[in-house]
């Protein structure tokens, strides 16, 4: 389906059926307000047939180029109909079950996934494990050798999974060479959330929001066709979501963005001084915007994605953070004092802005990335 | 222009540009490459290649007034020059007294030898006015550029100016800015390969200071700047308009502060000197930002507009 119909004919649709989409709780709502809008959203597109589009058809989509799902996700997102953080960690899970799973086991999970029935984490980073993520130590160990084994024991712990206490799968990264073996000892599973020896502790961030939690394995046993991809071929599958992280997700949040400057227009009195914060803000954004959309492009044609989306992410975190800067100091105690819905949702977002440059591999690991890999200021002479 | 036709034609350009003689204008090489006729003919990739070029050897050439002269619907030739809008403004720079046509504004070198000069002229009477060279006089800018060959100019003319459409001047605001934006863009290419090849060769304690991630995180800094730009250019060529033109010059404007801070802090003392080329590009960009409003003019120009239409447009789909 052409892009440019996709998104007239979507348009309509969810103009027309803006009642049953709107959110239902009293605003600005909680986080389990905002997980339930999600899957009540999700749900209603996956019975509308519009979650299906871009997603291969074996594992349930209706197939078409990936930038159909994302057109989906940043007009849901321009709408505010469902948290875009929550909504784009599709792009994270789906294409990992749809290139790395048993072909019957993704044909029968990613369906469920799309259509708001489950929701699933992503089990990567560790306490000891941020940005290095080679380092990491949750380990499996098998059954019996590993290429016979019928299933595997894991035990460990993660840290910054978002929504785990609401997920009913996890795909999850781990140990299964020595330590030192770092990347090319990695293994990922598709892990039940409801096995025993797994207990999930939500971590409270500074904006009061639960939205990420402590996963803790203790002896938990996982089938042995649950992995995903190879025996110590976890390194690929981990790698193999950036590229959707770094399109989808980012054009997601983008759309977003723009609607969060339009709500600073909407209620900023007109000076320059408003001007000059707006128009900057507004600059970033474009310029996040015209970056991204040929990335899209680039994916769309069958281009890899690499270290030049290294670019892409630096100026998303700055660009958040242009917005929300902007958004502070033209709404006056907005963040500070204001106990209204809408201050609720600036001290939220204002906060939670500040983490763009943190997660999704630092700022300043992507300048290294930047330095090393695209100006090669590492080579001997 | 399919891209083996563009690539062929950027190198061809590049080089010619590149290897003209120090000082010299490169009009003569351009004009002998078909310039007139390839910006009739393919106004995005003769105007993003040939300005690119002068951008990324530091050279000039009289090539802005052919791009505003199109874009104000004449025949662009090297008998007419155009009068720009002084430093820092976007304003016509003319305006129409009953008979007469007086002007203020910045003139490229083609001025001192043409023999026609355009006048837009803007207040309730837009018009355009084509006067003789002897109505205006001149005066070449020293500045901090005289490499760029600037000329202040004044006109008071006796005559009329013929009907200018409103959204006319728009265009061709919108047309150099975006031909300047890619002189920036091409300069800033070369400042950060300047510093990029200094930080390599360039050694202290023992490694080359590229080394050091304080130096890397600056010249990345430099890359990104740089490569938001050359996408901004692409929407606005894909999406031509007074707006995106308006963002492609902002955000010229601030990767060419970026970019100049952050390379000149990298080639330290050598880049502080004239020995080094680097003075030369830098200074060119801080003077090609007033050239239709400078990038930080543009922003509050930007923020205005969206805060008088209460719309913050997306501009571009995918």
């Amino acid at each position: 389906m052409d892009i440019a119909d996709f998104r007239s004919q979507l348009h309509a649709w969810l103009d027309a059926n803006h009642e049953q989409l709107a959110p239902r709780y009293e605003p600005p709502g909680t986080l389990d307000d905002h997980v339930a809008q999600m899957q009540r959203v999700k749900s209603v597109l996956y019975d509308a047939g519009w979650m299906q589009w871009g997603w291969p058809e074996r594992v349930g989509g209706r197939g078409g180029s990936p930038m159909l799902r994302t057109e989906l996700g940043a007009s849901i997102a321009a709408r505010d109909l469902a948290d875009p953080g929550l909504f784009s960690l599709l792009e994270v899970l789906a294409p990992t079950l749809s290139d790395f799973a048993p072909p019957a086991l993704a044909a029968d999970v990613v369906p469920r996934l799309l259509s708001g029935e489950e929701i699933w984490c992503q089990g990567f980073s560790e306490p000891a494990t941020g940005s290095d993520l080679a380092s990491l130590a949750c380990r499996a160990v098998p059954d019996r050798e590993p290429e016979t084994a019928s299933r595997w024991i894991v035990t460990g712990q993660k840290v910054w999974t978002s929504l785990a206490q609401y997920s009913q799968r996890c795909v999850l990264l781990t140990r299964t060479g020595t330590t030192e073996s770092r990347h090319r000892g990695i293994t990922a599973f598709f892990v039940d959330m409801d096995t025993p020896g797994i207990s999930v502790v939500p971590l409270e961030m500074l904006n009061g929001v639960p939205e990420f939690a402590e996963v803790f394995f203790d002896d938990v046993v996982v089938p042995a066709d649950r992995m995903l991809g190879e025996l110590n071929g976890g390194w690929a599958v981990a790698m193999s979501i950036l590229p959707y992280e770094r399109s989808s997700c980012f054009w997601q949040r983008i759309a977003f963005l723009y609607r969060r400057l339009q709500m600073v227009v909407d209620a900023v009195p007109e000076s320059d001084g408003a001007a000059a914060i707006v128009g900057d803000a507004f600059v970033h954004l474009h310029a996040l915007r015209a970056r991204s959309r040929a990335t899209q492009y680039r994916l769309a044609a069958g281009g890899t994605l690499g270290a030049e989306t290294s670019i892409d992410k630096v100026l998303v975190a700055t660009a958040e953070q242009a917005v929300y800067d902007a958004a502070r100091r033209l709404l006056p105690g907005a963040v500070e004092l204001d106990d209204s819905a809408a201050g609720e949702m600036w001290r939220n977002e204002y906060l939670f802005s500040r983490a763009a440059t943190i997660y999704g591999g630092t700022s300043e690991v992507q300048r290294n990335v930047i330095a090393r890999r695209l100006l090669d200021l590492d080579a001997p002479e | 222009m399919d891209p083996a036709e563009r690539a062929l034609l950027e190198t061809t350009v590049g080089d010619a540009v590149a290897n003209a003689e120090p000082g010299v204008p490169a009009d003569n090489v351009l004009a002998r490459l078909g310039w007139r006729e390839m910006l009739a003919a393919e106004p995005r990739d003769a105007t993003a290649i040939v300005f690119e070029a002068l951008g990324a050897a530091g050279a000039t050439a009289s090539v802005l007034d052919d791009v505003v002269a199109a874009a104000l619907g004449l025949q662009p030739s090297e008998d007419v020059a155009v009068l720009f809008p002084p430093f820092a403004s976007w304003e016509p720079p003319g305006r129409q007294d009953g008979s007469r046509v007086c002007a203020t504004g910045l003139a490229t070198g083609r001025v001192a030898a043409g023999t026609e000069l355009l006048v837009a002229c803007g207040g309730t009477d837009p018009g355009l006015a084509s006067v003789p060279r002897s109505a205006a006089r001149i005066a070449p800018v020293r500045g901090l550029d005289p490499d760029g060959r600037s000329y202040l100019v004044e006109v008071d003319h006796e005559g009329a100016a013929a009907p200018l459409a409103p959204d006319a001047w728009l265009a061709a605001v919108a047309a150099g800015r975006r031909a300047i934006a890619h002189q920036i863009a091409g300069a800033c290419h070369t400042m950060l390969e300047l510093a990029r090849t200094h930080a390599r060769e360039r050694e202290q304690f023992g490694r080359p200071v590229a080394r050091f991630q304080a130096v890397q995180h600056r010249l990345a800094d430099a890359l990104v700047a740089i490569e938001a730009l050359d996408a901004t250019l692409v929407v606005a060529w894909d999406e031509p308009g007074p707006t995106t033109a308006a963002l492609a010059k902002a955000v010229a404007g601030r990767t060419a502060r970026a970019v100049g801070a952050q390379c000149q802090q990298i080639l330290a003392g050598t880049g502080f000197t004239t020995e080094h080329p680097f003075h030369r590009f830098l200074k060119r960009t801080m003077t090609l930002d007033g050239i239709f409003g400078t990038g930080d003019q543009l922003t509050v120009a930007l923020g205005r507009e969206l805060l008088a239409a209460r719309r913050v447009p997306t501009l571009i789909e995918l």
